[in-house]
């Protein structure tokens, strides 16, 4: 992200500024019933400089870059962009909720990054264990059996593809670095 | 061809149109032209429209000199004297200065001789093309010989050469030979080809062969020149671009030495056609300008399939359009505006791809009784509609979409069709409506809104859908994001899509033949303060063509192109217009027995063959006042109307029938025969007896009927002519030449400019001590105009103006008299005066409202945006000490009290806001509105405020901002409606848009005797299509008297009021009309219900007298008095009683059978 780097909070507003609240991207959005605030009322606390309430939702962790809203934003807003941008923020910062937003993210990545592709018995592992929530692991347990049944789990790691895409994220960690 | 002409017109939609009438009333010759096939541009094409939800364009046709016009429907056709329509031509050049302009012209042929062309459609019928028809929006297909409307007068089919398969079948069908491909010019057209390479010439010589075109070789550049300079008569020179750029540069150059008009065709080969396409358009090459000359290129190797049909119609090109040159004055750009294209079909909202989604433009065509379905609303897959839903802004305020601006037009397109859409299906047809901000800034457009609301039950949701989806039953479910934070899902049977304007196709090649620029959006670029001004002096433009804007707007912006072009016209003294025609005095044959001469012309052979001519020659007979029936063969040729002219000197007629095919056509033929003959041409007609023997309905009783109508449409002229009446002497009116301009504001003395211009003497009247009224409180505009200096200069040049005597510190005490002579009594510092005048122009102004809350004039720090302005611009008001600012808009307007939009507080407040945070960026500017009104081009600036970071906040009527005070800084509560949320704002300053009222009026309404609309603003003829005129005739408005307005608006509105009032100013006298109304006094009773039916406000009680007076010059013969009259005692002229009830009769004979003389021999 360029722009202001000392504020980001003026960042996320300049990125915002010319929205027009119509509604575009929380129409389009497929995950907003999961969202605690919808992306339009997000970008408007940005805009009245309510940063502590925009970091404090989870509504960007919830995003899945469909980049849908930003397609269609009539005014051509880097929508998507911001969430991704909101999501780096709040790990910068530490904010509340940003250590359980983030485990997924962070399972994610290392996850492919060894194997080179998802290995979801391992995935879900690694999540479920940073997570340290029994109730939440259990709830996760009918969707497992159902995908284990339908072949769509794989407990065992193959390992075809192992560490293929860690020079991709060795890049990015080196990028993240120099900026 | 070479031609002179007043004024050039370029496209000929509602503005166009407007443009050449106004030009042309005043007397000047206008050359209208326009590149479609018809006239009338989009609007041929609607059928309604708001207020009234009906049409209305007849209301533009001339008031007064009404017999140099058509009379009918002007979107069946147009014609005037003054005017020459030049339809399928194109602007491609404009040279010289203003006042001497050259404008060369293509002409493209229709194909179809106009004059033959009898409109029976047989060609249409055998045409094996089927392509979608652009008058149906393309809901129907049409052949590539068609009809471009169905309803125009006169109606001639045209050839679509683009999609013509050469058939020749239509050629073939034409019963009179009207249809013309050039088929045999072919032998004469010689194509020189130029090519190094034998084995392609063989080839290129045998496509040729097949083509059945005479061809010469040459192999090389100088072969080829001396061929040309030994005079070959080559019709075209087809160039191989192998021969490389340089030869065929020198080719072309030496060519257009020898044979300037001489076609030249490019053959490009693989990699060679960059260097073609830079010969062919110069603008294509990087550098700009490059070589040019060329017509077209192609691409090698040739095929069979292509390049004959290719070369076929360039044939018939080449050998049927024209190349035009026209002598003007001025010219005026009135090229309309496009629909957006919702495509492409996997966009979003799934047109093209689902049935049921449609234009608005195509959701008019299936409500118009001459669409698709002939006024059905259904859908492509024949489901019946009940749920409607209307998207706004497809293609508007969408930046992905390439338009930054607001198409202005939707908002109310959109109001007007969910009204006619319940009006078409009845009350259970539910009518949706989802928009962003809901634009009603125009004259009475918020009252129309709220009562589709509240009355008529149409659904507003104000949401953006993002997509339409189909479910399994072919049923369209729309999503958006409600005010609640919910996502929602309605479902709708038909979907419409308001699509935005977009600057038409080919702006770019007109601006660059008209030499003038296009702004940032695309459109063509005019003046901040001179809206009708392009950046070529001499080049005006009208209409949509220089932004998105209703019927009103454009026709004010026609009005104010025209008077530039007039203005142009007098200083360069262009070529006047048509020498006015001492009135031939006729015999008064009122005292005669009728002896009418009926001609029927046989020379199409339809007529004959379908219609027996011997016993409908027997029949006319026998009506007791025809003198004689002849036959004449083609009344169209001057052969023809020779022939008319010697029966009628032979048989001494007092009245004549002519039945022909296009009587429209014969409408100035009359004139002349009358002058000729010493007739009046009112006691001659020409009657269409061919339309009933086209080919139809076929069956035992065809015949009869057919028979049947023809006789009518001539016995019911016939019965028409015995009764007309004779033509009394004319009254006339010795105009008094100078005007009266009410009001010393920006408007008022703009069009008291433009009146004294003209070398009229203008009396301009101002209350106040001083002139500048508004204006004087602006400093800047939105669209960086310098308001100062244009008041500045105006007002000197109104001071200076030798034709100019203003009245300061004055008032009108009293006005009488009709247009052309106004005697009005002033009251002023030096006393008493009297004027006689012959046009009256109101421009009373208006201020700004004050409504004294929210702490208005109890706390500093509340003002009013013309307030915040002023002191911006005279540095009173410290910027940098500000923290944040906040603002209030429609503070007490688009409410009971005042329920209209004042149009221009969001603009003002826009830039306001945009000069605050010029000044200091950090500056919060927290906006509270109901709808921005950033209509237009302003919409840009409303992305520009919004991107500097002021906030804007909606709010409902119903919940208001609350304003408390703390330590005398104002403190604003509003609910946020996408937070849901109170928002509590502290701010430095308030900022409230108070808007716009009328100035008292009720005195002018008094003196003048003109009407006023429910909110204080003068009541225009017609909100659409006389917008600066009065009912009453030779009184007009501009201005804030009109409704709420900005600057460049005002002054369009003032140059439109000026050309109208011109119209009477340059006619010495003005007559009266041939049908007016008269009262027979003996059997008038002075009930007095025609006083107050007439629309014109052309009736009076002469109380001394006890009798009604009709004022003959305000009379417009509409008859609307003689239908209320309960005794007969008002008759319209030529429409007694009697002679309609004749003319009914004649029209519902049931035919006796009559024996014709062939049968009586048996």
């Amino acid at each position: 992200m360029n722009g202001n780097r000392n504020d980001p909070a003026a960042e996320l507003r300049e990125y915002m500024a010319a929205c027009m609240q119509c509604g575009t991207c929380s129409a389009s959005c497929p995950n907003a019933e999961f969202m605690d605030v919808s992306p339009r009322r997000l970008w408007r606390l940005a805009q009245l400089d309510r940063m502590d309430d925009v970091l404090a939702s989870r509504t960007f962790w919830m995003c899945s870059s469909c980049y849908s809203c930003m397609l269609r934003c009539p005014r051509g807003l880097p929508t998507t962009r911001a969430m991704q941008a909101l999501k780096r923020l709040a790990a910068q910062q530490g904010a509340a909720g940003a250590r359980r937003g983030q485990a997924f993210c962070r399972a994610f990545t290392e996850n492919v990054e060894r194997y080179g592709r998802v290995q979801e018995g391992a995935l879900m592992n690694t999540y479920l264990r940073r997570r340290a929530n029994p109730a939440l692991a259990l709830s996760y347990v009918p969707l497992g059996w159902k995908l284990l049944r339908r072949g769509k789990l794989h407990l065992l790691p193959g390992s075809g593809h192992k560490g293929r895409l860690a020079p991709l994220v060795n890049k990015v960690r080196e990028m993240e670095a120099r900026s | 061809m070479r031609k002179e002409y007043g004024a050039l017109v370029v496209g000929a939609g509602i503005s166009g149109i407007r443009a050449a009438l106004d030009l042309a009333v005043s007397g000047h010759k206008v050359a209208l032209v326009d590149r479609r096939p018809h006239h009338g541009g989009l609007l041929a094409q609607l059928d309604h429209q708001f207020p009234s939800d009906n049409c209305g364009m007849c209301k533009m046709l001339p008031l007064m000199a009404r017999d140099s016009s058509s009379q009918y429907c002007l979107r069946k056709g147009l014609y005037h004297d003054n005017i020459d329509i030049w339809l399928n031509t194109e602007l491609t050049g404009l040279e010289g200065d203003p006042g001497q302009f050259q404008a060369s012209l293509t002409r493209r042929s229709t194909l179809v001789d106009p004059a033959r062309c009898i409109s029976c459609g047989e060609c249409a019928a055998v045409c094996p093309v089927q392509v979608p028809n652009e008058f149906n929006a393309g809901l129907s297909e049409r052949g590539a010989v068609y009809l471009p409307v169905p309803h125009a007068i006169p109606n001639h089919y045209v050839v679509d050469l683009e999609h013509c398969t050469r058939c020749w079948k239509c050629f073939e069908a034409c019963p009179t030979g009207a249809i013309d491909f050039k088929l045999d010019q072919r032998d004469g057209f010689r194509v020189l080809a130029v090519t190094p390479d034998s084995t392609e010439a063989q080839e290129l010589l045998s496509l040729l062969d097949k083509a059945g075109f005479p061809a010469v070789f040459a192999l090389d550049q100088e072969k080829a020149l001396d061929l040309l300079a030994d005079g070959d008569p080559a019709g075209l020179l087809l160039v191989d671009m192998s021969m490389g750029e340089g030869v065929v540069e020198r080719i072309i150059n030496r060519a257009a030495e020898l044979r300037p008009e001489l076609p030249v065709v490019l053959l490009a080969g693989a990699g060679e056609s960059d260097a073609a396409a830079r010969f062919v358009d110069p603008e294509e090459s990087p550098a700009g300008g490059g070589p040019r000359g060329a017509r077209e290129w192609i691409a090698k190797p040739l095929e069979e399939a292509v390049f004959i049909p290719w070369l076929d119609k360039l044939h018939v090109r080449l050998a049927s359009d024209e190349h035009l040159v026209f002598d003007v004055g001025a010219v005026i750009l009135a090229g309309g505006f496009d629909c957006h294209d919702p495509g492409p079909v996997d966009d979003v909202l799934g047109y093209g791809r689902y049935p049921g989604v449609v234009t608005a433009l195509e959701f008019e065509r299936m409500l118009s009784s001459s669409g698709p379905t002939g006024g059905r609303l259904v859908r492509a897959d024949g489901k019946p509609v009940r749920r409607i839903a209307w998207i706004q802004c497809v293609g508007s305020r969408d930046l992905q979409k390439g338009a930054g601006w607001c198409s202005s037009i939707c908002c109310m397109f959109s109001v007007k069709e969910a009204l006619l859409a319940k009006k078409a299906l009845g009350d259970e047809v539910e009518a949706t409506i989802f928009f962003m901000d809901m634009r009603t800034f125009g004259k009475d457009f918020q009252r129309y809104r709220e009562r589709a609301e509240n009355e008529e039950g149409v659904r507003f949701v104000r949401a953006r859908p993002h997509s339409v989806i189909t479910d399994w039953q072919g049923g369209l479910n729309v999503g958006w994001f409600g005010d609640d934070g919910r996502q929602h899902e309605d479902g709708f049977d038909m979907v419409v899509l308001a699509v935005g304007a977009r600057p038409p196709k080919g702006v770019d090649k007109l601006a660059r033949a008209a030499g003038v620029e296009l702004n940032e959006h695309g459109f063509v670029a005019t003046r901040p303060l001179a809206p009708a001004r392009t950046s070529r002096h001499g080049v005006f433009a009208a209409g949509a063509f220089a932004a998105p804007r209703d019927i009103a707007e454009s026709v004010i912006m026609a009005g104010a192109a025209a008077q530039g072009a007039a203005r142009m016209i007098k200083i360069h003294d262009v070529l006047a217009g048509m020498q006015r025609e001492e009135e031939p005095e006729y015999p008064d044959v009122s005292r005669e027995e009728p002896r009418v001469l009926v001609a029927v012309c046989s020379s199409c052979p339809t007529l004959e063959q379908r219609l027996d001519l011997d016993r409908l020659f027997d029949r006319l007979e026998r009506l007791h006042s025809v003198v004689s029936v002849a036959r004449v063969g083609s009344a169209c040729t001057a052969e023809g109307w020779g022939e008319v002219e010697r029966l009628a000197r032979e048989e001494k007629p007092n009245r004549i029938l002519i039945g022909a095919c296009m009587p429209y056509a014969y409408v100035p033929r009359l004139k002349e025969l009358g002058r000729t003959v010493g007739l009046n041409p009112a006691l001659m007609d020409v009657v269409d007896i061919y339309t009933p023997t086209f080919p139809g309905e076929e069956g035992p009783d065809a015949a009869g009927r057919r028979e049947r109508e023809v006789y009518a449409a001539l016995a019911t002229a016939v019965a028409r002519l015995e009764g007309a009446d004779p033509v009394p002497p004319p009254v006339t009116v010795n105009v008094a030449r100078a005007a009266l301009v009410v009001g010393g504001g920006v408007a008022g003395m703009t069009a008291a400019v433009a009146v004294a211009d003209h070398g009229y003497e203008v009396c301009l009247v101002e209350k106040e001590e001083e002139l500048g009224g508004m204006c004087m409180r602006l400093y800047s505009t939105l669209e960086g105009g310098d308001p100062r200096k244009h008041m500045e200069d105006l007002i000197t040049q109104v001071e200076k103006h030798p034709n100019i005597t203003v009245f300061k510190d004055s008032r009108v005490v009293l006005s009488q008299g009709t247009a052309g002579r106004f005697r009005t009594a002033m009251y002023t510092p030096r006393g008493a005066l009297r004027f006689e005048h012959g046009v009256t122009i109101l421009a009373s102004g208006g201020r700004e409202s004050k409504v004294y809350d929210y702490g208005f004039k109890v706390h500093k720090s509340v003002m009013t945006q013309l307030r915040l302005e002023e002191a911006l611009a005279t540095g009173t008001l410290d910027v940098s000490e500000l923290q944040r600012v906040v603002m209030i808009q429609c503070w007490r307007s688009r409410d009971e009290e005042r329920n209209y939009c004042s149009r221009v507080c969001c603009s003002q407040a826009l830039k306001n806001i945009l000069a605050l945070k010029a000044r200091n960026p950090g500056l919060e500017i927290v906006v509270f509105y109901r709808d921005m009104m950033a209509y237009g081009f302003k919409e840009a600036f409303y992305t520009q405020a919004r991107r500097a970071g002021a906030l804007f906040v909606r709010y409902e009527p119903e919940r208001k901002p609350k304003v408390g005070f703390d330590g005398g800084k104002p403190v604003v509560t509003g609910l946020d409606p996408v937070l849901g949320r109170e928002v509590q704002v502290r701010a430095d300053l308030l900022v409230l848009s108070s808007g716009v009222e009328p100035a008292e009026t009720d005195e002018l309404v008094e003196i003048f005797g003109v009407e006023t609309n429910r909110d204080g603003f003068f009541q225009e003829a017609e909100s659409k299509w006389r917008p600066v005129d009065f009912l009453k005739q030779g009184i007009y408005l501009c201005g804030l008297a009109h409704s709420p307005m900005d600057m460049a608006e005002a002054i369009a509105s003032a140059q439109a009021a000026a050309q109208r009032a011109l119209r009477i100013l340059n006619a010495e006298t003005i007559a009266r009309e041939t049908v007016v109304a008269q009262v027979r006094h003996s059997l008038c009773s002075l009930c007095q219900r025609c006083v107050t039916a007439c629309p014109y406000g052309a009736r009076q009680v002469d109380l001394e007298h006890g009798r009604i007076v009709v004022d003959e010059i305000l009379c417009q013969g509409c008859g609307s008095c003689a239908a209320v009259c309960p005794n007969s005692a008002t008759v319209l002229t030529g429409y007694h009683d009697g002679p309609v009830m004749a003319l009914i009769d004649a029209a519902l004979e049931e035919p006796r059978h009559v024996e014709t003389p062939k049968e009586r021999e048996q």
